[in-house]
């Protein structure tokens, strides 16, 4: 059986590298058969295609896919630099 | 007589839009002029470097009110157009650094803006050195002639404030947040020391979507990480002091 380290590393080089996703801060944990996503994306469809390209990167893991939508917010309060 | 005023400087970094997000940032900035005066984009403005993203976002900043000022980053590079896009988005009428610098006037007060990519390399004391097989030395020279050419850059530009933009961060600090082990593919110390050792008023970079905000450089210059989802908001304003009439 394959290390899981050897399979996180392959699926997080495939987020990176699959032309649908090229996504470079994803961290990738295997625990048994459980494969969990994490990090923070700016939108709902490419939350989705990492998903889609590691469950192909790794189809016999369960996958939980725990990767967060960030929606940007109004700019917020100025900052001035004295 | 004069007067003390804000130059207000607009930041945000690592966009990352796609064919579908056509519409989307220009709705985010929307009032921009109302807040800001002068934008500035600190790279990854694309998700695949492709031309058609490329076009999408110099469509989103095609006729702002205000100035923009950009550089591209390693997602802009990955299908090697990055002149392409670079072409696109000065087309648009965005002022695109590639290691060097621009005047903008901003009202009556001249802001210089110096920068571009930058690359990685590490941080003194966990760094790359020009020793050993030629890809190791290509990696580093490559930062090296990056900040060279900023400090010449930086030394030549005339005006009231200066500004660094860049995609990759000077310092560590700004990383926090990120794993220590990935931090040379983050930054470069290069790129501080010269810019500390030709002085600017900031720097702003992108890059590091799990680092912090807020840092300095040895030199005690202010670095900021805008990188959209460090800032969590559409785009983050910095206030400089500035003497009107200059």
């Amino acid at each position: 059986m394959e290390a899981p380290q050897y399979v996180a590393a392959r699926v997080q080089q495939a987020l990176a590298e699959d032309g649908r996703t090229h996504e470079l801060g994803i961290r990738v944990d295997i625990r048994g058969d459980q494969l969990f996503l994490r990090g923070q994306v700016s939108g709902a469809g490419q939350r989705e295609r990492l998903a889609q390209v590691a469950h192909e990167a790794a189809p016999e893991l369960h996958l939980h896919n725990e990767i967060r939508v960030v929606e940007a917010s109004e700019p917020g309060e100025d900052e001035r630099l004295d | 007589m004069s007067v003390l005023t804000d130059l207000r400087i607009a930041a945000v970094g690592d966009i990352h839009l796609g064919e579908d997000d056509r519409g989307q940032f220009r709705k985010k900035i929307g009032g921009i002029e109302e807040r800001a005066d002068v934008l500035m984009l600190a790279g990854d403005l694309t998700r695949h470097g492709t031309l058609e993203e490329g076009r999408v976002v110099a469509d989103e900043l095609r006729g702002l009110p205000i100035p923009v000022v950009a550089v591209l980053g390693n997602h802009d590079y990955h299908s090697d157009l990055q002149y392409e896009i670079a072409g696109e988005l000065r087309d648009a009428g965005v002022v695109v650094l590639d290691d060097d610098g621009a005047v903008i006037q901003c009202g009556d007060r001249k802001l210089g803006v110096v920068g571009g990519k930058g690359f990685g390399g590490g941080f003194a004391g966990k760094c790359a050195s020009e020793f050993g097989e030629r890809e190791i030395k290509n990696f580093v020279a490559h930062t090296r002639y990056i900040a060279e050419s900023w400090k010449v850059a930086l030394k030549e530009i005339v005006a009231e404030k200066r500004v660094v933009l860049s995609h990759y961060s000077p310092i560590k600090e700004t990383l926090e947040g990120e794993p220590p082990e990935i931090y040379p593919f983050l930054g470069s110390y290069l790129l501080a020391e010269a810019v500390d050792t030709a002085g600017a008023d900031l720097i702003l970079h992108g890059h590091a979507h799990k680092g912090s905000e807020k840092g300095m450089t040895p030199g005690g210059i202010r670095v900021r990480n805008v990188a959209l989802p460090v800032l969590g908001r559409a785009y983050a304003v910095y206030c400089l002091d500035c003497e009107s009439g200059f």
